[in-house]
């Protein structure tokens, strides 16, 4: 970009802070000397600048201008959605974000921006080292809109597995090398969980009213695929035989585990109690451990899945 | 280097929040301000030059940003109208938080420290509750396992494995010079050169039921350890699946020796099958969305074989 440019989006943004009141275009033009003098390039100029400063997250606002009979647009930059409060971070902080940002990338999303409108990129000075390498976090593109329908408490729509839903969104996880959206189905009348990756098409901001949140209590924790779905919620009991049985507890975590077969002991079979959301998900976590384990109930999941081992060729 | 060829969002956006933050600094150094804002001093100086030129009406000299240079400092007053930089975009928050939130939730990660109140900070101005709206797991990995990996790595020395192999259905005991850990997909792995199979494997750290570290060091390999890690052995047996249209992610995570699209949308692949136990859970997992077409004798039936086992405990 020419520095040209640059000053003159300088100026513009200068420009639209420092007013109350909605600036005409036409006198942008007059104040502004670097915009070019003949009109109909002015015009395509300030379009173009306009858009490269909303593309930036720059609240350009159109209102009209006050006492102007036919009514005219004018534009202001409104300070109190532009300006980022200072969160005062000091110098260590900002090198573990830095550091953090470093080590943990989302694709397609440049968390240097970021940095620099918090302070700036400080190194780390102890040349600290997290010791395992992060794959970047997979891009979705509803992913963005999400967190803002998440952090404003904004209900969303998107269609999903066919269906419109009306949703509200409690919070964004990250499971199993996925981003999944957590909230309040409408439809369903109960949370439910999405896969972003199966979300048709793009989520859009409602108008309808903001929502409280409940607060989760027990976030943290690895979630298993059969708890990452959609459907209608059942509780499974599934036996594991001795040698499995000690990763399993791991992998499902011990506060789901409702009888060992002989004391302590690592070798021995378990019993696990599953919250499911996700019936395909359970039954190939079940059928992963061969003839290893049982699914006990619910009897109706039980049938489904002699029913499927008897189409195996 | 010349401020012409850079492109124009990345330089306005570094513009509007470098203006403040030498501002609101008492004559920073020029170095200083390279390092915070990933600058050349050409580029500074560049940049600085275009600065002198704005302002706000009535555009007198008194109302136009000022630039102050003395020996290796800077300066900026009269920029009021920049006093503060623009407010983070959805993008910009989901980079900073995610990544944030992923190194805490890494096991054994330190809470309490700068990274820990640093997010919080950047939550409360975005007015929100971090831990609430953004839930990040990289995998499960215990503690004690994953922190003796890490020390491992970082210290070249051997470690011993009691290792649940999944593939082979097995449980096994094997020394390995770990190179690396890993997180992709949602689950923890150590790269590395297994002495018992005398070959580089990636294991998977919520499978490994103890881990000790051994007396021997070792030298990491010179190039890079992120390659291929599957080559299947030459030796291996084939197999030709035909996957319906439901089982074709198949074709996307495991490594095919070939692929066929046929006119129904199903897919004819073939794969190398290192342990009967692996085909076994493929063939069981994905039902009737998957059948062989092709392969050893003694392969053909391992799906219905499998299934026929499994039955017997539910009859």
């Amino acid at each position: 970009m020419s520095a040209t440019k640059l000053e003159r989006l300088l100026n513009l943004t200068a420009l639209l802070l420092d007013t109350e009141r909605p600036i005409s275009a036409e006198s942008i033009h007059d104040q502004i000397q670097s915009y070019p003098r003949e009109l109909a390039s002015f015009r395509r100029a300030f379009e173009r600048d306009k858009d490269e400063l909303r593309s930036m997250g720059i609240p350009v606002r159109v209102e009209k201008v006050p006492g102007t009979m036919p009514a005219i647009d004018g534009y202001r930059i409104p300070r109190e959605e532009y300006a980022l409060r200072d969160p005062g971070l000091d110098r260590d902080e900002l090198a573990a974000l830095h550091l953090a940002a470093s080590a943990v990338q989302v694709e397609g999303l440049p968390a240097t921006e970021g940095l620099l409108k918090l302070g700036g990129i400080v190194a780390d000075p102890s040349g600290a080292d997290l010791g395992v390498r992060i794959a970047p976090l997979p891009a979705d593109p509803n992913l963005s809109v999400l967190f803002a329908a998440v952090a404003a408490r904004t209900p969303v729509a998107f269609r999903y597995h066919g269906e419109e839903r009306t949703v509200h969104p409690f919070r964004l996880e990250f499971q199993r090398g996925r981003w999944y959206l957590t909230g309040f189905d409408r439809l369903r009348d109960a949370e439910r969980n999405y896969r972003l990756d199966r979300i048709e098409g793009l989520v859009e901001l409602t108008d309808l009213e903001s929502f409280i949140a409940p607060v989760a209590t027990t976030l943290g924790q690895a979630r298993g695929a059969w708890e990452l779905g959609d459907d209608a919620p059942v509780r499974a009991v599934v036996r594991i035989d001795g040698p499995q049985a000690r990763w399993v507890v791991q992998h499902v975590g011990p506060d789901h585990v409702v009888s060992r077969a002989s004391g302590d002991a690592s070798d021995d079979e378990v019993v696990v109690e599953l919250p499911v959301t996700n019936r395909a998900a359970l039954r190939s976590f079940v059928l992963s451990f061969l003839d290893h384990a049982e699914l006990l109930e619910p009897a109706e999941l039980r049938a489904d899945l002699v029913a499927w081992l008897e189409q195996v060729s | 280097m010349t401020s012409r060829g850079e492109p124009s969002r990345p330089r306005l956006q570094r513009l509007l929040a470098m203006v403040p933050w030498i501002a609101s600094h008492d004559g920073p150094t020029v170095t200083e301000v390279c390092e915070r804002f990933g600058l050349t001093p050409a580029q500074l100086a560049a940049d600085l030059e275009v600065v002198w030129l704005v302002g706000v009406p009535p555009y007198t000299p008194d109302a136009l940003i000022d630039v102050v240079q003395e020996g290796d400092r800077v300066w900026i007053h009269y920029a009021e109208v920049f006093s503060e930089p623009n407010r983070l975009t959805p993008d910009q928050a989901v980079a900073l938080l995610a990544a944030g939130a992923s190194v805490l939730a890494l096991p054994g990660g330190d809470t309490s420290g700068a990274l820990a109140t640093g997010v919080a900070k950047l939550a409360a101005v975005l007015g929100i509750d971090a831990a609430q709206v953004l839930d990040i797991n990289l995998g499960g990995a215990g503690v004690e396992v994953l922190d003796l990996l890490r020390r491992a790595v970082r210290d070249q020395r051997r470690v011993h494995l009691d290792y649940y192999s999944f593939g082979r259905d097995a449980r096994t005991q094997r020394d390995v010079d770990p190179y690396q850990v890993q997180v992709q997909d949602g689950s923890f792995y150590l790269l590395g050169h297994c002495h018992l199979a005398q070959a580089q494997r990636r294991f998977r750290v919520d499978r490994i039921a103890a881990a000790t570290l051994l007396a021997e060091s070792f030298d990491p390999p010179s190039e890079g350890t992120s390659g291929r890690v599957f080559e299947p052995d030459p030796d291996d047996p084939r197999v030709v699946l035909r996957l319906r249209p439901a089982a074709r992610w198949v074709a996307d995570v495991h490594p095919m020796e070939s692929l066929e699209e046929q006119p129904d949308g199903s897919l004819v692949v073939t794969l190398a099958i290192a342990a009967e136990p692996w085909l076994e859970r493929l063939l069981v997992s994905l039902g009737p969305d998957a059948e062989i077409v092709d392969g050893p004798r003694a392969l053909r039936g391992a799906g219905g074989r499998a299934a026929a086992r499994i039955l017997a405990r539910y009859r």
